[in-house]
């Protein structure tokens, strides 16, 4: 699957429904990643032109933030914990297992953009450790075993969908 | 203003209520290290190193953030503070690498400094530079973020003092770190390269790119000698050699810590190779070295035989709108006394005095303190700023940047202009009137403004005259038609003047307007409209008057005009005659001079035998080249005194080497009318001499007089001549034309003054003919890496190199409008509509020939999304500022003009 040419009519009625917003940058940024997945790098300007802000400011928000991304990714994003408490439950194992299954590497994306392997530092989830997180979905008690059935019933999803 | 009282270091001091701890202190001598605030930034408290001890609780604060309150009691060098310091410090050159020995700021390094004064030698933690890519393909600036402390100067003076937005955060943590757009070289954002940042930086992160390393040896302050904004610098110097400018430290100063390209990067024209160095004969067709007293004796010898045989009137003196007052005066001077002729103008004629004058015209005398707007400061307390015909921000960069703060300031900016321009995101209304058209809207808005009744009766009743057959011509006045002829919406124009309605307005006008056909027309609409809203004698109301040139207001006032006596005072009137007769003892002739123009004509018929050209290259600024070349070799004898090798100095016949701004003392009056002095900080190359000098030793030649005439002489005979140059004579570096800085936030009082306006006559607007044989309209404008016709920015070895590296390249031309690498055609390329590129099939990279009835040029096209169908846009100056011969010559602000500004023609793909 190539990278879509990004849709500007759907861009543009997020940005005019939020322009004369009070501290609308984030809110807006927000808006445009859930429904692209990722923030678009062209729809950088035109948010900035909306909020009056200089494009280099709507970046410097953009990549200070974890939760926005400006590269496209996967239908699922699965991340698996790397806090404390998982790292002595073997959250390390885990996270081979991940890149043996999917193969990716921290932070890839899947060619046909299916999966987005990530580690996050904690879930909050310290008494199901290991744990990891996909999509709005929590995994606990991990073991490598589990990792393949759970991969397992979001491919199956995919070839369901 | 509330004071508050407070101590520190057990020292009672008292401050302003609102100022920080920092200022506080400082403005007390009490001394805080710090790294990251800066008196014109907002400050942030990045740095920490500015820490302070609350003595009744114990808390550390920065003190550039934390403001002063009553009765606080502050500790700022406990042992327990310096230790946090200089751990702090400790980190900062862990992180740093260890290159001080090679790098650019050398000994200016303001985390050197700090360190050295905290006492820290090696830091004795484990080194871990951060090392990050060096960025240093631009001509410019080098960028070594392995220095860079993150104190965000940079960024703050990109965003609050120039108002570019080309950089910002990116990342954050250890990755963090300033970053344009998409993460691209500094070339392809929307930098304008002004280098502030530079002068900003406290590190060697951001530094000057040129082939000097390390710290100047000595610095000298002086004034630019680019645009008539006249920001005041601080040159650093190596042997005879300038290797670096900075904004200067100084307070009050037009640029503050800003600067532009030119003023920051392109003074490298002074090495240039084609600096002249000794005074040169033409002989056998070849300009050859002669000595200084026997070209002198020369060239009074053929302009007094010259007189003798052909008479006054035979003799043209062109003087320079980028020379000191002291030299404009002095040269004119030559010319009136000694050669009895007022055939003496300057390069102002082509970028705006007529504007000035007008306005001195319409007021009889005076205007410059009540209609002009004066201080650029006013900018940013106006009420309504409306920007007409001006492109300040490549024409006077520095000026713009105070159009941008106030427009960040919420002050509403109305903005007309044929097309986009970099100002069009900062205009709260833009509107684009087809071009020539702008008499039309102003009518429009005056008549909108006045049907609503939003005319300052009060202030129109006690100083003006005439209002009541004005209002009357304006309410007789066709909205739909008007509308019609400028290609708005008359909806639009309506908004526009809501914006305007019941407040004074700002203007700032140029040579979109001084350039045009109707411009005299416009300026008169334009006089009438701050005259029915009353935007004369606040602060800040007004008009500014683009000074595309440096001394270009100081020229007029020192008289190098054809009708105009120093002191602007008019030719005409016998009064003045016998005034000045008086002064010089001789006889004058009241009858007005030639101007440029007329002299090329006189050129043309012969009866042009002499001209004496200081500082001006009309053979490049011209219209018609070919017409001007024509007439110039007719002229028996011309002299040309210029620092570098020009078309002018070509055609000329003896050619005196002067020397540049750096290189000579002398005062310019800036386009707000502030009389700045300079000093000499280097000398000129080899034989050449100051202007001032040279027209000295004539002077004393010609008058036969033993004593040589010094600088202090002519500066004492100005401030006795004129009052409003009072003042002059000390040495001190800023001094204000008398009574310019009076003009207070209050009305000031014009009704003591001999002035009363008058309103004109509404002038109807004539529509152009449309000519189907040349479909297009060229508009010739300016960018801001040249100046004028780019003698001497493209002279530039730094100018000429960017100029060079944006130039679209043969394997760019088959791609996408996108994937251009440079956002601005700074290679010169001429800029066409979406529309028409499709309709010609024309892609970016293509050349393109451009004809009009009078020349054709060939230039590559670029695509500008933002330009309407139907126009081009070419930048002058590029290519030996060959797009002039596509305009006829013809005069300014008369009846049978053309303009200069813009003309039809057609596009042909080569």
């Amino acid at each position: 699957m190539d990278q879509q040419e990004i849709d500007w009519a759907k861009l543009t009625e997020i940005i005019n429904a939020h322009r004369d917003d009070k501290w609308g940058l984030i809110p807006m940024l927000q808006k445009v990643q859930e429904k692209f997945g990722y923030i678009p790098p062209e729809a950088i300007a035109p948010v900035a032109e909306a909020l009056q802000l200089h494009p280099s400011q709507v970046q410097g928000v953009i990549s200070f933030y974890a939760g926005f991304t400006m590269k496209p990714k996967g239908r699922c994003v699965l991340k698996v914990c790397r806090g404390t408490a998982c790292h002595v439950k073997g959250s390390r194992s885990i996270l081979r297992a991940m890149k043996k299954n999917l193969n990716l590497e921290e932070g890839e994306t899947s060619a046909d953009y299916q999966f987005t392997l990530e580690t996050v530092a904690c879930l909050g989830a310290c008494f199901l450790a290991p744990t990891m997180l996909v999509n709005h979905d929590y995994y606990g008690r991990l073991t490598p075993n589990k990792i393949n059935s759970i991969v397992g019933i979001y491919r199956k999803d995919q070839s369901d969908g | 203003m509330e004071t508050i009282a407070l101590t520190i270091n057990g020292i009672r001091i008292n401050c302003p209520a609102g100022n920080r701890l920092l200022e506080a202190a400082e403005k007390n001598g009490i001394p805080i290290p710090h790294l990251c605030s800066h008196p014109s930034l907002h400050p942030v408290g990045a740095c920490r190193l500015c820490l302070v001890e609350d003595e009744k609780t114990g808390r550390l604060m920065a003190a550039c953030v934390t403001p002063a309150a009553q009765d606080m009691q502050i500790l700022t060098h406990t042992p327990r503070i310096e230790r946090h310091r200089r751990n702090i410090v400790r980190l900062m050159m862990a992180e740093h690498p260890e290159s001080c020995i090679v790098c650019n700021k050398g000994n200016r390094c303001e985390l050197r400094g700090v360190a050295a004064r905290l006492g820290i030698g090696a830091t004795n933690l484990y080194p871990m530079p951060n090392y990050k890519q060096m960025e240093q393909a631009n001509p410019f600036i080098v960028i070594d973020l392995s220095k860079c402390i993150l104190c965000g100067k940079c960024i703050r003076a990109d965003h609050e003092l120039v108002g570019a937005g080309a950089i910002d955060f990116y990342m954050r943590g250890f990755k963090s770190r300033p970053a344009t757009l998409h993460d691209l070289p500094l070339e392809q954002s929307n930098c304008t390269f002004c280098g502030t940042c530079i002068s900003m930086c406290p590190t060697g992160a951001l530094s000057l790119k040129g082939d000097y390393a390390g710290t100047p040896e000595r610095i000298a302050p002086s004034v630019c000698g680019f645009c008539g904004v006249g920001c005041s610098l601080s040159l650093g110097m190596a042997g005879e050699k300038i290797v670096e400018v900075n904004p200067d430290k100084k307070s009050n100063t037009v640029n503050g810590a800003t600067l532009c390209v030119r003023g920051h990067f392109a003074m490298d024209f002074l090495n240039s190779n084609d600096r002249l160095a000794q005074p040169l004969v033409r002989e056998n067709g070849n300009l050859i070295p002669l000595s200084w007293d026997k070209a002198l004796d020369l060239v009074v010898r053929r302009l007094f035989e010259i007189k003798a045989t052909n008479g006054s009137q035979s003799i043209a003196f062109i003087g320079s709108s980028k020379c000191s007052n002291e030299e404009n005066y002095l040269f004119q001077k030559i010319a009136r006394v000694f050669l009895k002729t007022n055939n003496i103008d300057n390069g102002g004629y082509l970028f705006g005095r007529q504007l000035l004058s007008m306005v001195e015209k319409r007021t009889d005398k005076g205007g410059r303190f009540n209609f002009f707007a004066g201080s650029l400061s006013g900018i940013e307390k106006a009420e309504v700023i409306m920007v007409i015909g001006a492109d300040p921000c490549h024409t006077i960069p520095v000026a713009s940047y105070y159009l941008k703060r106030a427009a960040a300031k919420g002050i509403p900016i109305l903005l007309i202009e044929p097309q986009h321009t970099e100002l069009s995101k900062d205009a709260r209304i833009m509107l684009n009137p087809i071009p020539g058209s702008d008499l039309a809207l102003i009518n429009a808005l005056s008549a909108l403004l006045c049907r609503r009744g939003s005319s300052e009766n009060s202030f129109i009743e006690r100083f003006t005259r005439g209002f009541g057959s004005y209002s009357q011509s304006l309410n007789a006045l066709d909205l739909n038609q008007a509308a019609c002829d400028s290609g708005l919406s008359l909806d639009d124009i309506e908004k526009a003047a809501d914006l305007l309605a019941g407040k004074k307005i700002t203007f700032m006008t140029g040579r979109g307007i001084s350039r045009q056909r109707q411009g005299g027309k416009i300026m008169d609409a334009l006089l009438n409209l701050a005259m029915m809203t009353g935007s004369i004698g606040y602060a800040g109301a007004g008009f500014h008057i683009t000074a595309a040139e440096s001394n270009m207001v100081g020229s007029w006032d020192m008289g190098t005009v054809p009708d105009a006596l120093p002191g602007r005072r008019l030719l005409c009137e016998e009064e003045t005659q016998k005034e000045w007769e008086a002064v010089w003892g001789v006889e004058l002739s009241l009858k007005p001079g030639l101007n440029m123009l007329q002299m090329i004509e006189a050129a043309e018929k012969g009866l042009l035998k002499a001209v004496y050209i200081m500082g001006e290259n009309p053979l490049r600024a011209l219209q018609e080249p070919e017409r001007v070349r024509k007439a110039f070799e007719r002229i028996p004898f011309i002299v040309c005194q210029d620092i570098l090798q020009t078309e002018t100095t070509a055609a000329a016949h003896i050619v005196l080497p002067g020397a540049a701004v750096a290189e000579k003392e002398g005062t310019f009056t800036n386009m707000e009318g502030r009389l700045q002095q300079f000093l000499p900080a280097i000398l000129p190359p080899g034989d050449s001499r100051s202007d001032f000098d040279i027209l000295s030793a004539l002077y004393q030649k010609m008058s036969g007089s033993p004593h040589p005439l010094f600088l202090s002489d002519i500066r004492e005979e100005i401030s006795r001549v004129l009052p409003m140059h009072t003042g002059n004579t000390q040495s001190s570096h800023l001094v204000w034309i008398k009574d310019f800085a009076q003009k207070n936030e209050a009305r000031a009082d014009i009704s003591g003054s001999s002035i009363e306006p008058k309103f004109s006559d509404v002038f109807p607007f004539k529509r152009d003919t449309p000519d189907s044989e040349y479909p297009f309209t060229v508009l010739l404008g300016s960018d801001r890496y040249h100046l004028g016709s780019g003698t001497r920015t493209s002279r530039s070895y730094r100018i000429a190199t960017f100029e060079n590296s944006a130039k679209i390249k043969p394997k760019q031309r088959a791609q996408s409008p996108h994937s251009l690498k440079y956002p601005d055609a700074c290679g010169g390329e001429l800029q066409i509509s979406l529309a028409d590129a499709k309709r010609l099939a024309l892609k970016d990279g293509d050349a393109v020939r451009l004809t009009s009835k009078w020349g054709a040029i060939s230039r590559a096209v670029r695509i500008q999304k933002r330009l309407s169908q139907g126009l081009v846009y070419v930048p002058g100056a590029y290519n030996h500022n060959d797009a002039r011969c596509l305009i006829p010559l013809t005069p300014l602000f008369s009846e049978e003009s053309s303009g200069w500004n813009y003309c039809r023609v057609k596009m042909e793909k080569i």
